[in-house]
């Protein structure tokens, strides 16, 4: 074990931390304005995904100097296998662990993002919901361990961040475009969404033609299409997939 | 005694009452030995029965030539056409000859499965299967190993990228095949679909032979093969006819009412033929001129009294629903062709302009969906802008038709259900 | 020696079930692209020669940049 300590290890750790905070916010924020369709006038719609790809990068690469520094840091001991499993730091056990779980989300967020051309599109999408939970194991991981995030700026930084993200998250639900139906839709909390404006209109008073006999004029035989009553109404867990 | 040229084949027996396998076994006895069965098959002419017309020999040539042990043969019972009843039927008559033939199929292509889909919403079609399948079970048949599904009845729930991931996944949603050939899998292993009534010839040619069923039909439409009639006639009926009869000569059998305005062929996803061509024959060759095709074997006769604009918006309004909604063009298309479609039954002030809009976004939508249907409902909407073009101008300068005047609708559509009653799984 | 000469088209492939109309591949491949009422791609038919470097630069980034991956650069090699 390297006894490695300098305060310049320690102030790094602090500010790359802040730093990585403050881009994935924007990287978050940024991921809301693709996912809703932002652009196409001013600013091309691909723009805004490319921004976000490129500034999660830039994020990825601050928070890895953020670990490194502070893994590195003898003074605060809380050896390599903190970064990726929770609950096993010396120094501050739960904060270091909520940053663990943060990490290991923005991992696999990641890594599934570097590998989309080969994994399905369902796997990713359903990986890349997680990153609103690994956005808040961060803020709380800086609430937790920052030695700063407990008053004055670092803690109305760590607050911009949180409003930012929260503010986000509110208008994604609000303004989240009508799709054809929840059918691509893979997220773990997804409502089933009912028609939007494009989408077909249940019963019309237009048509209301049934199979019986009578009331179309034409003779038709008995209706072998009725539904039994013992359909099942409610989804079945398997279709949560695509609510 | 099953004689060449001579109907009825496939219905040999009472609709209703199905041959139990004794009764099965003495109707289509024979001597007659086939000795390579593929070839019996490629010999036959044998063209798919389910609305594509592929042909037979070669989509088993195939899949038989498809690596790997597990092969699955899948008899596509779902039907899912609405004005179509000439599956079920069949199963209610010779579900036993249906069974023969996917036997003979899974002979043929290495199969130790075949898995029968019966929709079920159709109860006694699930009931009639499952009697052959015990009655077989119980007689020690050899062969492959049977098993009955229901998937819930859909539009598309037939369409066979849609069944074969109900199979697979529990949801009849229509799959995007971009290559062809495509091998429909069923986890690893290469699934045959074929329809019910393909089985039944099929079983038919295993025991009778290629030259026996070339007998009827024309030369390149072999066969017999099952029709509905429904729309303008006393009772819809299921007849078995031959390829190369004419229209007329069908709907005569059918004891429809005479000179119908229009016919709709081919299913909700077909097309209208006025009713002055109605010498046509009554094949795929001769109808393409029109631009109709055989199709599922559908027949609707509209009535003089009847308005094909009408019925037309009411079948797009209930297909528009029945889309996966995977796809936009379909998901937003369809509803929005129903809406230009009411816009002319309605007479509004655009009506005009929806006739436009029509021709429009039929060419927009076309081709631009993972599955046919879509393009089916562009195919119907296409037809009935060219046979009923004066219909439309009437409707669109506010003229009364005559459905609204006789208060008839020809053309059986199912209720409409809200989002939440439509059921995938 | 000499420059291997580009021979054959492509087509630009877009898997409707995917699709979900987010429109980067009209901006990013107008010239393949065009988009429908409703938001989604219509995809010219035609195939473009491989030759065409620029189309083919744009059908690159509309694929790379598709948020669902949905599209595909299919290549036809003439005989």
């Amino acid at each position: 074990m390297i006894s490695l300590t300098t305060p310049y290890l320690w102030y790094t750790t602090r500010a790359t931390g802040f730093v990585a905070l403050i881009l994935f916010t924007l990287v978050v924020t940024l991921g809301t304005l693709v996912a809703n369709r932002v652009g196409g006038t001013v600013v091309g719609r691909f723009e805004v995904n490319e921004l976000h790809r490129s500034v999660s990068l830039v994020a990825v690469i601050f928070l890895v100097f953020h670990i490194t520094t502070t893994v590195i840091d003898s003074y605060v001991p809380t050896g390599w296998i903190s970064i990726l499993v929770p609950m096993t730091s010396a120094y501050r056990r739960v904060g270091v662990a909520v940053g663990a779980v943060a990490f290991d989300l923005i991992l696999a967020v990641w890594i599934s993002s570097l590998l989309k051309v080969r994994v399905k599109n369902e796997t990713w999408r359903f990986i890349h919901w997680f990153s609103w939970l690994a956005f808040a194991s961060a803020i709380l991981h800086a609430y937790l361990t920052g030695t700063d995030a407990k008053s004055g700026a670092g803690l109305a930084v760590v607050a911009a961040c949180a409003t930012c993200v929260a503010a986000a998250a509110l208008w994604r639900y609000v303004k989240r475009p009508t799709r054809a139906a929840g059918r691509t839709a893979l997220s773990p909390l997804a409502a089933s969404k009912g028609p939007g404006p494009g989408a077909p209109r249940p019963v019309s008073s237009k048509a209301s033609s049934s199979f019986s006999r009578g009331e179309t004029g034409v003779v038709t035989p008995p209706n072998t299409r009725a539904k039994p009553e013992s359909f099942p109404r409610s989804p079945s867990p398997r279709s949560k997939k695509r609510r | 005694m099953m004689l060449a040229q001579e109907l009825p084949r496939l219905l040999n027996g009472t609709p209703g009452t199905p041959l139990t396998l004794g009764q099965h076994e003495a109707t289509f006895a024979t001597s007659f030995k086939v000795a390579s069965l593929l070839d019996e098959l490629e010999a036959s002419g044998l063209t798919g029965r389910g609305g594509a017309a592929f042909p037979t020999a070669r989509k088993a040539r195939l899949l038989r030539d498809q690596r790997g042990h597990n092969k699955v043969v899948v008899v596509n019972a779902m039907e899912g056409e609405p004005v179509s009843y000439k599956d079920s039927t069949l199963l209610g008559t010779n579900p036993h000859l249906v069974l023969d033939g996917a036997a003979i199929l899974a002979s043929i292509i290495g199969a130790k499965d075949v898995i029968v889909c019966v929709s079920r919403d159709n109860p006694t079609a699930v009931g009639n299967v499952q009697r052959a399948l015990d009655e077989r079970a119980r007689a020690g048949a050899r062969g492959p190993e049977f098993k009955l599904e229901t998937a819930p009845w859909r539009y598309v729930a037939g369409e066979e990228s849609a069944l074969v991931h109900w199979l697979n996944d529990n949801e009849s949603l229509p799959q995007y095949r971009p290559q062809r050939p495509s091998i429909l899998k069923i986890r690893h292993h290469a699934v045959l679909l074929d329809n019910v009534e393909t089985c039944a010839h099929v079983g038919l040619i295993g025991r009778f032979g290629a030259a026996w069923f070339r007998t009827l039909g024309t030369g390149v439409s072999t066969g017999s093969m099952l029709v509905t009639v429904t729309g303008a006639i006393e009772r819809p009926k299921v007849l078995e006819v031959v390829a190369g009869m004419t229209l007329r000569t069908v709907l005569d059998y059918a004891n429809a009412y005479p000179n119908p305005q229009a016919l709709l062929l081919g299913g909700y996803g077909g097309s209208w033929l006025d009713g002055a061509h109605l010498d046509a024959p009554y094949d795929n060759e001769s109808l393409t001129q029109w631009g109709a095709t055989v199709g599922a074997g559908i027949i609707v006769a509209l009535g003089r009294d009847g308005c094909g604009v009408v019925e037309t918006q009411r079948v797009v309004q209930w297909m528009a629903n029945e889309s996966a909604r995977q796809c936009g063009p379909c998901a937003f298309g369809l509803p929005a062709l129903s809406d230009d479609l009411a816009d002319v039954v309605a007479g509004t002030r655009n009506a005009a302009q929806a006739i436009d809009r029509l021709e429009h976004r039929c060419g927009v939508i076309d081709g631009r969906g993972a599955c046919r249907h879509p393009d089916g409902v562009v195919r119907l909407v296409r037809s009935a802008l060219r046979v009923f073009a004066a219909d439309f101008q009437g409707h669109a300068s506010g003229t009364p038709c005559q459905a609204s005047r006789s208060g008839k609708f020809f053309v059986a559509v199912p209720r409409l259900e809200r989002e939440s009653e439509l059921v995938w799984e | 020696m000499g420059v291997r000469r580009r021979a054959g088209s492509f087509y630009l492939r877009v898997n409707p079930i995917l699709c979900d109309g987010f429109g980067h591949c009209h901006e990013l491949a107008p010239e393949l692209v065009n988009m429908d009422e409703w938001g989604y791609p219509v995809i010219k038919r035609e195939p473009t020669p491989l030759s065409d470097l620029a189309t083919l630069a744009s059908a690159r980034f509309a694929v790379r940049g598709c948020p669902r991956q949905a599209l595909r650069i299919e290549r036809v090699s003439e005989s």
